[in-house]
């Protein structure tokens, strides 16, 4: 039982970034022990059947990861990748639909439609689509002593190459609405594509992040995904793929394995120290090469390695990183008739509901929303019909993927709205999660506010309502710390040199030697289920003769290498 | 000038698995027997394609937040039997998965309105001191009737649950060979209810053996099931929990599958059988791709596999006539799964009654147990007679509970009852009535589990049961009634029950197969090994030794 075990890597988490790396590291022949602390891997890639035919999705929903080198390094269709609709299919250029504001739904101006397309690189030829969305995530941060300006930043490069236009300095310093400003007229439509990057990585009204933003919108549209949906099985289903990668790479991957400490030997990450119930006999793991935490950030440092072996510095830094404006309340709806919308947000194309984005019309309709969540940080008390969110329905599902097969009944959602973090919320961090009549409560505010749209949100027609609060989030999946979808925010001081902090922005720890950190709160480019984090990492794995890759392996081509590294870079040797 | 060229990209964003694809074996369902049989062929070095309909493997190896949110269940299988002697646990190492077994020595209590309880026990002793309290006599019968009928499972129907089945003509042959396989043989003309009057006096400790005996759906006054009485009481006091939920077993055979090369695809749904000039040669998926395979496992019920899948108009006559003669299970399960604020504490002094992984009440004696179960088939539930199990999973695993510090306190459970698909009324129309009376009795049962104490419900009927697996018609959790023309040989029908199908190329190896329902590792086990001879590859795997020593004594010479 006490035999001792060895692996070279281990990784904490299973999460999709703790998976990916494994997936990684496997194929490149390393021995990988992965530890879950919850029944079942895949941390916020998740699916729930919470009563018999109605399946929800608490967490991620859109897969946005369609540029990842992932597809073609990792070969994820073998181990039963599929999306649920050919995604080779052509996609006509009008958005079937826009924005929703009080006065019903928007149509997209030609002309706004061209100007998105073109600061996303989609005209001309060659399209630069693909390129953009790589150079922004899919490549790793530079060496500390490279000077991070126009000319060294990928998506500047890429700018620079394929559309001079619209390369200037100011870029760097934009908002992503500065950016959009330029090329859209529609307020409407520029309110919902900062509302998208807002729920999906990177603020419209940030500076210094315009184009990580557009970029984060970018990849859940077309021609990325074709509907804003995921993979078959969901998103769950794509880490079906990924952990399968793993697993027929030779990864072993427990669940039911908390880890409870990183041994710290000399400098050194060691191993590690399971819970006392973890699902097996020996609670001690060592590794050779490596750990690698696929765990939350903040847990990481103050827990698992502890001030035992780091500064006080250091430690308030790690305390300061900003879980706001990640926590989103989800809802679905279980009812006994199809929705169906109000008059004025049908659509021709569409008879049937499949949600949409809902009061994205002004900007002093944003600033309410954002200083509510982020300013005073307070529960929502913002009008239902001012209120903005977004939701998917079900006819956004393929046919053969149905989401709900109870006879007679449909389900809904999610709806995601934005809500402040409960361990920032000036109302107390259970304030949102207080017990059955704080839910009714919730669950009436996000009926009024689905209402707007729907003429049949009624309590004949809904049956039941399924909500996972952040704080309920953050226990659930002890990766979103904060329910924070994001795990840190990507605003200027934390985004891609700066992410998490300067000095870990590399993906290494300093002065703990063979100490890597994978979570989407401790690595660029952070949240979303984009393989990017285990592919990033791979360059500075092999920077530090961790892992040799076969010739599968191909780098960013923005990456720098580091002066005494092996550089990433296939066949170059030390540089 | 830029122009625009629509969305369309040169590049396919997702490369998929590909829509036509060729395989040694392809497995329909991934519960517990497709996963089974998937490991062994797949690491026979078989091309092996596992497919399964719902959105995770498992089937009937389920652990589910459907307490949603924070609270995991065994929605379906919890109470594992045949850990002791499954081939599967053997030829493969899952504890390198964290596969971990906790079979504690209090297995159930059975608890009455009086305080007084019955315990059953790994160990007999324990039972019999129990029994004591009600019957001396009965303690006496039970500790050495025990330690027979431990012989005879362990010497001859654990190891045959293994074996390919033999006519009953074949059974009684082989049978008289050993004074043991002479006792088995008187006990099976008998029904449970007879075994159970014939050998114990006192009415509670009647009713606590019966309960166990007949809990998995034996019919108390059915004649020709004698064996499965020695059997089931046996194995009911060798349950086993699944460290972490029974899904963890699935997940750690997926893990083997995968490994060995084979691919698993999940959120799939078979929509038919190929057939080309009478032979099985492929499946359709509902989302349009389409697998070949040499040979074609279904794991389903006779039914979905001959009439959905294969269609009506493929099978030759006599197979049609027993498909279609097939009888479901005559009762199945409602489950109520509660959060409360306390682990349930139940009348009894005696505090091992609250701590036993199975607690039994709601039955005062005997009668009241086959009234229910008279009630059940007719399709009726008289909520005052009614009884059934209770059992505190979180107690048992703390990793089902994942909420705030503030609640961390909380309790997962269950209620199980015996239950008809077609109750009078309709489950839609009359389950939160049922709900109510459930928790009324618990709380008689168990004072603690007041209403001021329940956090959260939720009710899986046996029309829930069949909307998650349709295979599991009606609710039947065995996928086919136990009774003697739907057993052994018969398991589902003389053509079938060795796994092989009159259609050249299909297979049949699920819970309507031999040895039949349950997490047993029978059928999986036995059609891996029917279709590793079939398509001519080396087995990797040996017989335990407990059905080597079988064969030799039973089967040969
Ligand atoms: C509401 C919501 C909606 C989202 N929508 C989308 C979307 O539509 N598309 C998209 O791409 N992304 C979406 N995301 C984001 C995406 O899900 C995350 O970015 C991603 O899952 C993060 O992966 P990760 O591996 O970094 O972290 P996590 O998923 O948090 O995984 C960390 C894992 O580590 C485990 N763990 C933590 N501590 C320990 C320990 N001590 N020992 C062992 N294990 C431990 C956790 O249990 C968890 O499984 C959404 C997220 C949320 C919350
Ligand atoms: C409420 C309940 C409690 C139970 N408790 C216990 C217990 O405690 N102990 C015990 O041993 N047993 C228990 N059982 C019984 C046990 O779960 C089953 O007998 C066992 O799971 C049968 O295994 P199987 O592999 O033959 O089939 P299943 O487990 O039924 O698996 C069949 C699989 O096939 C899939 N499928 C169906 N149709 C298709 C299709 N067209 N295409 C592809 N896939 C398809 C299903 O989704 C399912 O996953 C319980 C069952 C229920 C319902």
């Amino acid at each position: 039982m006490a035999k001792e075990e060895r692996y070279d890597v281990i990784i904490v988490g299973a999460g999709h970034n703790g998976t990916t790396t494994a997936a990684y590291l496997a194929k490149c022949g390393l021995s990988v022990l992965v530890l879950e602390e919850r029944p079942e891997g895949g941390g916020a890639q998740e699916t729930v059947e919470p009563i018999a035919g109605v399946r929800i999705q608490p967490h991620a929903i859109g897969n946005y990861g369609g540029s990842a080198p992932g597809w073609e390094q990792l070969e994820l269709w073998k181990y039963g990748f599929r999306m649920d609709y050919d995604p080779r299919y052509e996609v006509p250029f009008d958005t079937e639909r826009g924005p929703m504001t009080r006065e019903g739904t928007l149509q997209v101006a030609e002309e706004d439609q061209m100007g998105w397309a073109k600061i996303t690189g989609l005209l001309g030829e060659p399209m630069f689509h693909k390129e953009l969305l790589r150079a922004t995530f899919w490549t790793p941060p530079h060496p500390s002593y490279i000077e991070n300006d126009e000319n060294t930043i990928p998506y500047m490069q890429v700018f620079k190459q394929y559309s001079p236009d619209l390369w200037t300095k100011e870029l760097l310093e934009y908002t992503m609405f500065d950016f959009l400003d330029q090329h859209i007229k529609s307020e409407a439509f520029k309110v919902f594509q900062a509302y998208i990057a807002n729920v999906s990585g990177a603020f419209g009204h940030f500076p210094g992040v315009a184009v990580p933003a557009v970029e984060c919108v970018a990849t859940v549209l077309p021609p990325a995904v074709a509907k804003p949906v995921a993979s078959r099985g969901n998103m769950h289903g794509y880490y079906h793929a990924l952990f399968r990668c793993a697993v027929a790479n030779g990864a072993t991957i427990r669940t039911c394995c908390p880890v409870e400490e990183i041994i710290i030997e000399h400098g050194r990450a060691v191993g590690v120290r399971l819970r006392d119930d973890a699902t097996l006999g020996n609670k001690t793991i060592y590794a050779n090469k490596a750990v690698i935490s696929g765990a939350h950030i903040k847990p990481t440092f103050l827990k698992l390695i502890g001030p035992k072996h780091l500064d006080a510095g250091f430690l308030q830094k790690i305390k300061d990183l900003s879980l706001k404006g990640g926590s989103l309340y989800m809802t679905h709806f279980l009812t006994k008739e199809q929705l169906r919308y109000r008059e004025q947000y049908k659509w021709p194309s569409h008879e049937s509901f499949n949600g949409g984005f809902y009061c994205m019309e002004n900007m002093e309709i944003y600033w309410k929303n954002l200083e509510c969540v982020l300013g005073r940080q307070s529960n929502l008390d913002i009008p239902p019909d001012e209120a903005m969110w977004g939701m998917v329905g079900q006819t956004n599902y393929a046919e053969s993927q149905p989401q709900c097969t109870r006879e007679g009944y449909y389900v809904n959602g999610p709806l995601w709205m934005m809500v402040p973090t409960p361990e920032y919320n000036v109302d107390g961090t259970l304030a949102m999660d207080n017990g059955p009549a704080d839910k009714e409560k919730w669950d009436q505010y996000m009926v009024k506010t689905l209402s707007c749209i729907v003429e049949n949100a009624d309590s004949d027609n809904i049956v039941k309502i399924w909500s996972d609060s952040p704080w309920g989030q953050e226990f659930r999946n002890t990766g979103m710390l904060g329910g924070s979808w994001y795990g840190t925010r990507c605003d200027r001081d934390e985004w891609w040199n700066e992410r998490p902090t300067q000095e870990l922005a590399r993906y290494r720890v300093p002065d703990i030697e063979g100490l890597y950190l994978c979570h989407q709160s401790a690595a660029h480019p952070g949240g979303l289920c984009l393989m990017a984090v285990g592919y990033n990492l791979m360059h500075i794995l092999i920077e530090d003769g961790i892992c040799e890759p076969g010739p599968w392996w191909y780098e960013s081509p923005w990456y720098i290498p580091e002066e005494g590294k092996i550089s990433a870079k296939p066949g170059q040797g030390r540089v | 000038m830029m122009e625009f060229k629509g969305y369309q990209h040169p590049q396919s964003y997702f490369p998929e698995f590909p829509p036509e694809s060729e395989w040694d074996v392809i497995i329909i369902g991934a519960g517990p027997n497709g996963l089974i049989a998937a490991a062994y062929l797949a690491k026979a070095g078989l091309k092996v394609a596992l497919i399964e309909r719902r959105y995770e493997i498992g089937g009937g190896l389920a652990t589910e937040e459907i307490l949603f949110p924070g609270y995991y269940s065994n929605i379906h299988a919890i109470y594992h039997m045949m850990v002791d002697y499954m081939p599967v646990l053997q030829d493969f190492d899952l504890g390198r998965h964290g596969l971990v077994w906790i079979k504690p020595n209090l297995q159930a209590s059975m608890v009455f309105e009086n305080g007084e309880s019955l315990l059953l026990t790994r160990m007999i002793e324990d039972t019999a001191d129990s029994i004591s309290k009600f019957s001396i006599k009965d303690a006496q019968t039970f500790s050495r009737t025990m330690g027979r009928w431990r012989t005879i499972i362990r010497e001859i129907l654990a190891p045959a649950t293994f074996i390919p089945p033999m006519l009953p003509i074949e059974i009684t042959m082989a049978l008289q060979k050993t004074d043991v396989g002479q006792e088995l043989l008187e006990l099976v003309e008998q029904s449970p209810l007879d075994i159970v009057t014939n050998l114990f006096e006192n009415d509670k400790v009647r009713a606590m053996l019966l309960y166990n005996i007949c809990m998995w759906g034996l019919d108390p006054r059915e004649t020709g099931v004698g064996l499965f009485v020695a059997l089931y009481l046996d194995r009911m006091m060798n349950k086993c929990y699944c460290q972490g939920g029974s899904h963890k077993m699935a997940n750690s055979l997926g893990r083997e599958i995968v490994q060995a090369g084979g691919v698993i695809l999940d959120s799939s749904q078979v929509n038919n059988i190929i057939m080309e000039g009478g032979k099985a040669v492929g499946v359709d998926l509902w989302e349009g791709r389409t697998l070949r395979a040499k040979a074609i496992i279904s794991t389903l019920d006779p039914q979905t596999t001959f009439v959905d899948l294969v269609g009506g108009e493929n099978l030759p006559v006599s197979l049609k006539e027993s498909v279609e003669g097939w009888k479901y299970d005559k009762w199945s399960l409602n489950t109520l799964h509660v959060v409360s604020e306390e682990q349930p504490k139940y009348l009894p002094k005696d505090q091992w009654a609250s701590e036993s992984f199975m607690t039994i009440f709601g039955f005062e004696g005997m009668d009241q147990m086959l009234e229910h179960w008279d009630n059940v088939v007719a399709g009726k539930l008289d909520t005052s007679i009614m009884g059934g199990h209770a059992t505190c999973e979180s107690f048992w695993d703390t990793h089902l509970v994942r909420v705030p510090p503030d609640r961390a306190h909380r309790q997962v459970s269950f209620f199980q009852h015996h239950a008809p698909y077609n109750l009078e009324g309709g489950w839609e129309q009359k389950g939160p009535e049922i709900e109510e009376a459930i928790l009324q009795k618990w709380a008689k049962y168990a004072p603690n589990m007041k209403k001021e104490n329940i956090v959260m419900t939720n009710q899986e009927t046996p029309v829930d049961i069949e909307i998650r697996f349709p295979n599991m018609r009606y609710g039947s959790i065995k996928h086919g009634d136990y009774k003697p023309i739907q057993l052994g040989c018969f398991r589902p029908n003389q053509e079938c029950s060795g796994n092989a199908t009159p259609i050249p190329g299909l297979y049949t190896g699920g819970a309507s197969n031999y040895p039949g329902g349950c997490v047993l590792g029978g059928s999986g086990y036995l059609v891996a090994n029917k279709v590793a001879e079939d398509l001519g590859v080396t087995k990797w795997w040996k017989p335990t030794k407990e059905m080597e020593k079988y064969t030799k004594t039973y089967l040969e010479g």
